[in-house]
């Protein structure tokens, strides 16, 4: 078996003119919960779309277990981003008839429907017609649908959207158990809190390229520490400290590079300011992400302004 | 059974229940009654019309040389007397060329109501609608003028009757089977492809359409939908097939054996307006016109669905759909032409064009004996109806899926170009 469930290569697509995802790879690793993440019109959604073979890409290849995603569509589980479930059909049925769709026994989709509908807490509304339900129980319906037949790959685009607290937790408890099952998981977001949390690995994707891929520490250590500094004794702090240093109220925030935590610390001892306070801590991923998002924007930004003056002298 | 015909199946069956458990399916079923009742209605208002334009058409008399005088002055004579004037009488020489009387109510350039041949004993009267006023009018001339001859009395002439609406003769009985046949495949065919379009159209607004791509091949979809509809048209012609038949049984059973060819033969008709076959024998045609009915459903349900994929709104689904219903009358058109001169290049032409095919083959079905020539349609139309769903799921991918984009042939260039440029670099 191959140690990744997914391996796309250099996808790319354009919708007219326009280069909606360009020279995307992605390796997702088999068992692990893999994100994928950017900003709104990053490419993500077409990325996955790719990858399952329901669009064909302009250039590159998409592997799923080794073979061509429409033969192995039966082991995939999806959950688009439109979410679309028939209004007339009961839940049970609507997650019964997405089983039977990828092969699963109606009656057996039934049955399962029934469980994992009662374990989400969704029992009281199993034989009730879409139409009726509110839009945040028609999308947990859509996705018990789209795990009801135990696949090998479950595959969510922005599966927590429109979801409250309470069901995004239960999405999350559910992600983790289909791992804990042995499936591979790949989602789409772009909250950063539920990616942190769940995902093994993650790739970030901003103007239709791949920016970043490896995991969330990995991410979190493209930036440099972030150290809150509150000495005991007002006085020159400044001086042991890094340039760029910035004092807010009797804190000082400034960041490090990792090899420089214990000079600093030595430093702070030596010169008797004393500490009431003291965090260094790596930055969240959110901060990872809107530094990579924030540098291929400046980029883009530098080539328009280049463009416009070139454009102008001629 | 292989994933993809299960799969196939399961929409099948979802769409099936989708229309056949709603109370409007009632409505759609007992939609043949409405029918009746409006063609009732129009066909009052056109006999109205009809009997009021009397007049403006003949009847027509074969006679030998010198019967002719008599017969005019017999014209003469009973015309005035008549409550409604009759339709013009035009005598013929007959001769080893007079053309055939379905021929002459055929003709071009007048309406022929009823035509009379042979001895004025015997006569042979072929009436445009059955127990007419003309045909009747054509048989008291040859009495009269048998009476006018005969020194005593003499006994009625015995009119042979022969209607063409009711299949009086085979030949025009038969072409009446095939054009009712075109009629009814080519009606039933079109009100249940349209209605394949606004499902599809229904799944692309809810959203359904991308879950059923990612699941299964859209082959599955587009022949799954179709079948599903399908299976909504079988019930409807099982319905109405019960229906006719059970209405049948009770006729018969209420009805004296020995009656009914008694009343024909009293009415001097012939037993051929009840006996009439189509040529290929009853069970024949009618397996076969099911057979083009679930063909032609496939091919124009398939063509819908292609190009109604297309439409993001119902309104353009029925810009879409205009175009094509259009096409359809057309082949209607150019199948019943077809129906009524059998043999001829233009029917040829019906039978191999691949949109009218099973139209024009159900006609000749009632025409022609010949059965093997079926196969061979039954093969060139599964054939067209494979390439039509496999091209209408390229358009769907290309249009759809991929967001509304061009032709992927069109595109070529432009990512080969772009490549060099492009180079997705990871930060660091």
């Amino acid at each position: 078996m191959s140690d990744y469930s997914v391996e796309a290569n250099g996808l790319t697509k354009y919708f007219g003119d326009f280069k909606a995802v360009d020279h995307v790879s992605l390796a997702v690793p088999t068992g692990s919960i893999y994100g994928v993440l950017g900003p709104n019109g990053a490419g993500k959604t077409t990325s996955l779309r790719m990858t399952l073979g329901i669009i064909d890409p302009d250039e590159g290849t998409s592997r799923v277990f080794g073979e061509r995603p429409q033969s192995v569509r039966h082991r995939i589980g999806y959950l688009p981003e439109e979410r679309g479930l028939y209004p007339g059909m009961k839940a049970r049925d609507a997650i019964a008839f997405m089983g039977a769709l990828r092969g699963l026994d109606w009656s057996e989709g039934r049955r399962r429907a029934a469980g994992f509908m009662t374990e989400l807490g969704l029992e009281r509304v199993i034989d009730e017609k879409i139409r009726k339900m509110s839009k945040g129980m028609a999308q947990m319906v859509q996705l018990i649908g789209s795990i009801v037949h135990a696949p090998d790959l479950i595959i969510l685009d922005e599966p927590f959207s429109g979801l409250d607290p309470v069901n995004q937790e239960r999405l999350e408890m559910l992600v983790k158990r289909e791992r804990t099952r042995g499936a591979t998981i790949l989602f789409s977001t772009h909250v950063m809190a539920h990616a942190e949390r769940l995902c093994d690995r993650i790739a970030i994707i901003a103007r239709s390229q791949r920016r970043f891929e490896g995991t969330v520490d990995e991410a979190r250590a493209l930036l440099p520490m972030q150290v809150r500094y509150t000495p005991r004794t007002g006085g020159d702090v400044a001086v042991i400290l890094p340039p760029g240093a910035e004092q807010r109220g009797d804190a000082w925030h400034f960041s490090i590079e990792d090899k420089a935590v214990e000079p600093l610390l030595s430093r702070i001892t030596a010169s008797g300011h004393g500490v009431t306070g003291l965090s260094i801590a790596r930055p969240a991923l959110h901060d990872a992400f809107v530094h990579i998002v924030r540098q291929v924007d400046a980029g883009f930004a530098a080539d328009a302004r280049s463009d416009a003056i070139e454009e102008a002298a001629a | 059974m292989s994933p993809f015909a299960k799969t196939m199946f399961v929409i099948a069956r979802r769409d099936f229940l989708s229309i056949v458990a709603t109370p409007t399916f009632l409505l759609f079923l007992l939609a043949p009654l409405f029918m009746i009742a409006m063609g009732a209605l129009g066909g009052a208002g056109a006999t109205q019309l009809a009997d009021s334009a009397r007049g403006a058409g003949r009847l027509v008399a074969v006679v030998d040389a010198a019967d002719v005088e008599a017969l005019r002055s017999a014209d003469t004579r009973l015309r005035k007397a008549m409550g409604r004037e009759p339709a013009t009488l035009e005598i013929r020489v007959a001769g080893p060329d007079a053309a055939d009387p379905v021929a002459i109510t055929r003709e071009k350039g007048s309406d022929t109501y009823a035509v009379m041949t042979g001895a004025f004993a015997n006569p042979r009267i072929v009436e445009r609608d059955a127990d007419s006023n003309s045909g009747r009018y054509l048989a008291l001339l040859a009495s009269d003028v048998l009476r006018d001859r005969a020194a005593g009395a003499v006994p009625p002439a015995r009119a042979h009757f022969e209607s063409l609406a009711n299949g009086g003769t085979s030949i025009a009985a038969q072409q009446s089977m095939g054009f009712g046949a075109v009629f009814i495949i080519f009606l039933l065919t079109l009100l249940l492809a349209g209605q394949a379009v606004g499902m599809l159209a229904e799944e692309k607004g809810n959203k359904v359409i991308e879950i059923l791509a990612a699941a299964v091949p859209l082959e599955s979809v587009f022949i799954g939908k179709l079948l599903g509809l399908l299976g909504v048209a079988i019930l409807f012609i099982a319905f109405w097939a019960a229906m006719a038949a059970g209405g049948g049984l009770v006729f018969a059973s209420q009805m004296d054996p020995a009656a009914a060819p008694a009343a024909l033969a009293a009415a001097g008709k012939p037993a051929i307006a009840l006996t009439a076959a189509p040529a290929s024998g009853w069970p024949f045609f009618i397996t076969i016109s099911l057979c083009y009915f679930i063909l032609s459903f496939l091919l124009l349900g398939a063509v819908f669905l292609g190009v109604g994929a297309q439409a993001g709104t119902v309104r353009e689904i029925q810009m879409l759909s205009l175009p094509i219903t259009i096409f359809q009358v057309g082949m209607f058109s150019l199948s019943t032409a077809a129906a009524s001169a059998p043999g001829t290049g233009l029917a040829t032409f019906a039978q191999i064009f691949p949109f009218s095919s099973p139209l024009a083959m159900a006609a000749r079905a009632a025409s022609d004996d010949a059965k093997a020539v079926h196969l061979l349609a039954l093969g060139w139309q599964a054939i067209w109806v494979a390439l039509v769903i496999w091209l209408s799921v390229r358009l769907f991918r290309a249009g759809v899926l991929s967001g509304g984009g061009s032709w992927k042939f069109w595109r070529r260039a432009r990512p080969a170009a772009a490549a060099a440029a492009a180079g997705a670099a990871d930060i660091t």
